[in-house]
């Protein structure tokens, strides 16, 4: 399992000041920084007024990084900046790994509104995530970039960087800092660093980060369910079960290793398994309710994967009720939006759609921004299905719809549901170039990789063709997207007759 | 369980042109752009002279940025860059690409979007920064 977030083991320069003594105790810092520039020790420095503050910081970074207690250091970091409420990168800290969207809003502020009792390293990195907040990707490039050019051996300045950029599909750049740093010895970073060289399809690489982490942490379960994950992700599946199972070993309770055992098996074709397994999980565990639908959800798509639509309805059916009645907007919404998505007829799917738009607009218990979201994946869906009814007014007008959403919102899943919706439109004219140009941006979505290998092809480019079949057919991963796309999409490709066609080019047709 | 936000290696590059700080241009036209990099136009508003630097022209990235701008196949694109070496300077890195733009007044330079440091200022393609939709040195 990849955590959240994750931090490595730092060596804190310390700068524990009175308050009168602020301004040159960060000169000081700050000199001390400069002046070690580069050189293998330099590192990254915090600063506080409270020496209790900065120990409770420490503990919480260890907490975090090397014993996978992300609940609990998040529990300690909020005491931290409740003794110093100025330790700015206290707030940082904990914007970055809590799992609650709307502290990690309030305390980003709380970082850049106290950022001035820090160091002017520190400012860079308080101002390079406010920007990136702010989407201002051209302003916090540089400052990100420059911290590192300042640290680039400390391993807290390794794993900010890797870690965003790693968010930011940037994955070579993430592994080139990473691999200049010379850090061997941090959990968290290997931890990272393998899933960074597995998005690259680099498995050599990433299973030896495996290796290294679980010889570093042998009694704790997340780095054998890390690496059944890759292994998952690599098509080496009954590997990754073995290493499912050795979790569970270690840690009987280690639940996402018992579903990660489950989604595995649906992955390979073998649903009757998958499901016991799935049930298996229900059984044993006590899961918070947005888990519990996530894994009923990845239940109710073995039905999809098997073809048995009728059973497909009526456990997606079962899941939409559940939410319904946990008041639970979003994922209701999310559940009839599926639910769309197999659906064969184009009319009851627009119902589904009806009844998801529904539910966004009733909004209980449930982020707006996450509403904001599921009702730009239910426009890409309504141009979907009206694309596939050949109604092209009815795509371009939840077209027109997603695209004002996406430009007013500034949210990047908005964005690539547009994108995606735009590309499908654009393919669908035949406008080839233009298709290319938003289906690259939403390069995560099976819909739009298929879409953007068969318009590579269309203008030439057998290349990004070649490429992007590769990553489609080798794409393991345990959602409803998959189940859609991928086997079919892989079975034309080994064989084309058995969809209709007579070269490989045509398993691309939608 | 977090496998489905592991993102795909497929991933939309994003180029960006860099001038030294104290170039006034903000904005040049993919028109205007395509004339620099054609040694067509060789001089700034200002007089001073523009000096291209590219990483090599062979690389994965720089063939892309070339068949946008200059439409030529890699072949051509490299042959292209070594009849001018006189305008177009290659490095080895996107970090000496951006030595030499913050050290040399009048060049210009292209390196990948997440290469940027302070040292240099983003110029405009068409109105638009590399981030903003339709931005033209993107894709795959």
């Amino acid at each position: 399992m990849i955590r959240k977030a994750s931090i490595c083991e730092i060596t804190i320069l310390v700068v524990v000041i009175c308050t009168s003594l602020l301004s040159s105790a960060v000169g000081v810092a700050e000199e001390t920084a400069s002046a070690s520039t580069n050189a293998p020790t330099a590192v990254f420095p915090l600063t506080t007024k409270s020496p209790e503050a900065l120990r409770l910081v420490q503990q919480a970074l260890d907490l975090y990084l090397d014993q996978v207690e992300q609940a609990q250091a998040i529990d300690i970091l909020r005491k931290a900046v409740r003794v110093d409420p100025d330790f700015a990168m206290g707030h940082e800290f904990l914007a970055q790994i809590s799992l609650d969207s709307a502290e990690q809003v309030g305390e980003q502020e709380k970082a850049f509104a106290t950022r001035n009792h820090a160091t002017n390293s520190e400012q860079l990195v308080i101002e390079w995530y406010q920007d990136a907040a702010d989407h201002k990707l051209i302003s916090a490039i540089p400052k990100m970039n420059d911290v590192l050019n300042q640290y680039p051996h400390d391993k807290w300045v390794v794993w900010m960087t890797t870690w965003w950029l790693f968010n930011q599909s940037q994955f070579e750049r993430a592994s080139a800092i990473y691999e200049r740093s010379g850090i061997t010895d941090s959990p968290g970073l290997i931890n990272n660093m393998g899933y960074n060289y597995a998005a690259m399809r680099q498995f050599d690489k990433a299973f030896a980060m495996m290796d290294k982490y679980v010889a570093l942490l042998p009694n704790d379960s997340n780095p054998q369910d890390s690496y059944a994950e890759i292994l998952r992700l690599a098509g080496r599946f009954n590997q990754s079960i073995e290493h499912y199972r050795a979790s569970l070993v270690i840690n009987p309770e280690f639940y996402s290793s018992q579903f990660g055992i489950a989604d595995t098996y649906s992955l390979m074709g073998n649903q009757v398994q998958a499901r016991k397994e799935y049930e298996v999980g229900f059984q044993k565990f006590t899961l918070p309710e947005l888990q519990q639908i996530l894994w009923k959800t990845r239940e109710a798509t073995t039905y999809v994967r098997e073809g048995d639509y009728d059973g497909a309805e009526h456990a997606f059916q079962t899941i939409a009720d559940y939410a319904h009645t946990k008041q639970n907007s979003q994922a209701e919404a999310d559940t009839y939006r599926q639910m769309a998505m197999f659906e064969q007829n184009p009319k009851q799917a627009l119902v589904y759609l009806g009844k998801a738009e529904a539910a966004t607009q009733e909004g209980k218990n449930s982020l707006k921004t996450a509403i904001s979201q599921e009702l730009a994946q239910i426009l890409r869906a309504r141009v979907e299905v009206a694309l596939k009814m050949g109604n092209k007014q009815m795509a371009n007008s939840n077209l027109e719809r997603l695209a004002a959403m996406a430009e007013s919102c500034n949210d990047k899943l908005s964005e690539l549901a547009y994108h995606g919706a735009a590309g499908e439109v654009l393919f669908s004219e035949h406008k080839y170039d233009e298709a290319i140009s938003h289906l690259e941006e939403d390069n995560n979505n099976p819909f739009s990789l298929k879409l953007l290998a068969a318009a590579y092809q269309k203008i030439g480019y057998s290349a990004g063709a070649k490429r992007t079949n590769d990553t489609l057919t080798n794409l393991n991963d345990p959602t409803l997207e998959q189940a859609l796309v991928v086997p079919a999409f892989r079975k034309c490709s080994d064989t084309p007759a058995s969809c209709g066609g007579n070269t490989k080019s045509a398993a691309l047709k939608r | 369980m977090w496998a489905a936000i592991l993102p795909c290696a497929v991933q939309a590059k994003q180029f960006a042109i860099v001038a030294d700080k104290a170039n006034s241009t903000s904005n040049l036209t993919a028109a205007e752009l395509v004339k620099i990099f054609t040694a067509h136009k060789q001089n700034w508003p200002d007089g001073k002279t523009i000096t291209v630097v590219m990483r090599d022209p062979s690389s994965a990235d720089m063939q892309l940025v070339l068949r946008k701008l200059l439409n030529m196949t890699p072949e051509q694109a490299h042959a292209f860059v070594l009849a001018h070496r006189e305008a177009i300077m290659v490095a080895d890195t996107d970090d000496a690409v951006l030595r030499f733009v913050s050290t040399s007044p009048g060049a210009i330079g292209v390196v990948d979007l997440y290469s940027l440091t302070q040292d240099v200022n983003v110029v405009k393609i068409d109105g638009k920064l590399p981030v903003e939709q339709g931005y033209f040195l993107r894709g795959n």
